[in-house]
């Protein structure tokens, strides 16, 4: 009986480590089971600058989605993204993509616009600004002095 | 049988000759054609003596002014603060902000010594289109720029331009929205009234 106990506490502890490691699993990949929260949006660039799937979009430094798809459509990036439902996009706000720091990852940023109409799900955000190549413009302003 | 193949191909490199032209649609003509005009006005040996430079300058801001839409332009800059602004504050801001553009970008225009411009082709979507132009100066340096125009009355209007991927309304906006939140709509006014006198300043001085 005493040997029954022992092994039902095991059983019960290994489950609970499964079940912790399923859920960092998740969490830590940033995988979803029950379908995104929330509605699409996509965008144009002529230069996605390496945007991944995943990547963070931000609004005034605040993360509020995520890209959830990158592909070529006529020789430039179609980005689709994933925004709350609460966050309203203007038809006239600029999807940007930006740099953390001089290297780092890159990131969505959309500037809000003025416009009073606002965008419905799987519209497209037209205006765009493509990732700026830093070292595209270094070797410019290097080309210029010679 | 030959002949009659030759005859066809001919036509048909004839054709397309024809044709090729019109693949350049009535947005990237349009651009086309102002900056036709406005390089003629700084090529124009008639304007080249320093006298003339201010009389230059409003011929090519008159130019200029046709093919920018102003009031849409201030207004994406302005972004979210735009809808609070009474309709004088509107009509104030777009001229502020038209001096703003004009002074900023006279120079570069005045300054460069373009050598070719190359259009590298638009994309039209609906009362949107995109152009690209390749712009190479003296010293094969290349510059990229991209218009982003709308269509009001069969004109296609500039309402915002990249340099280089970077954007002039997107830069104003993140700009104009810094002073806004820190101080006040205001104070924004009044720094764009001082930027303007004092360019007014430099300009005499020069």
């Amino acid at each position: 009986m005493k040997k029954l106990d022992t092994e039902l506490a095991v059983g019960l502890f290994v489950l609970a480590g499964i079940l912790c490691l399923g859920y960092l699993t998740i969490k830590l990949g940033k995988m979803e089971i029950v379908g995104p929260k929330g509605y699409e949006l996509h965008a144009i660039f002529s230069n996605s600058g390496g945007v991944k799937e995943g990547s963070s979009v931000v609004i005034a430094g605040v993360e509020v989605g995520r890209v959830k798809n990158i592909t070529l459509e006529n020789y430039q990036a179609k980005i689709i993204l994933t925004l709350p439902r609460g966050i309203q996009i203007q038809e006239d706000a600029i999807a940007s993509i930006k740099t953390k720091g001089l290297v780092g990852e890159k990131y969505i940023e959309i500037i809000p616009g003025g416009s009073e109409k606002y965008l419905s799900p799987g519209e497209r955000i037209r205006e765009t600004q493509p990732s700026v190549d830093l070292e595209e413009l270094i070797s410019k302003l290097v080309f210029e002095k010679i | 049988m030959v002949r009659i193949l030759r005859l066809f191909f001919s036509t048909l490199l004839l054709f397309c000759g024809i044709v090729s032209p019109a693949f350049s649609g009535e947005p990237q003509d349009q651009l086309r054609q102002t900056t036709d005009k406005v390089l003629a006005i700084l090529s124009d040996p008639a304007f080249k003596s320093p006298d003339k430079a201010k009389v230059r300058r409003e011929l090519i801001l008159r130019t200029v002014d046709e093919r920018f839409d102003w009031e849409e332009m201030a207004r994406r800059s302005l972004g979210r603060h735009w809808l609070q602004r009474s309709p004088e504050e509107k009509q104030e801001f777009i001229r502020l902000f038209k001096d703003l553009l004009e002074r900023v970008y006279m120079d570069k225009v005045e300054g460069y010594s373009w050598n070719k411009i190359i259009y590298e082709g638009e994309q039209i979507d609906g009362n949107y289109a995109t152009v690209r132009v390749k712009v190479f100066t003296s010293k094969d340096q290349t510059i990229q720029v991209e218009y982003r125009t709308r269509k009001r009355e069969n004109q296609w209007l500039i309402y915002d331009f990249l340099v280089e991927g970077v954007g002039v309304v997107s830069n104003y906006r993140t700009q104009f929205n810094d002073i806004i939140v820190k101080s006040s709509y205001q104070e924004l006014i009044k720094r764009l009234k001082t930027k303007a006198t004092q360019d007014g300043m430099d300009e005499k001085k020069k």
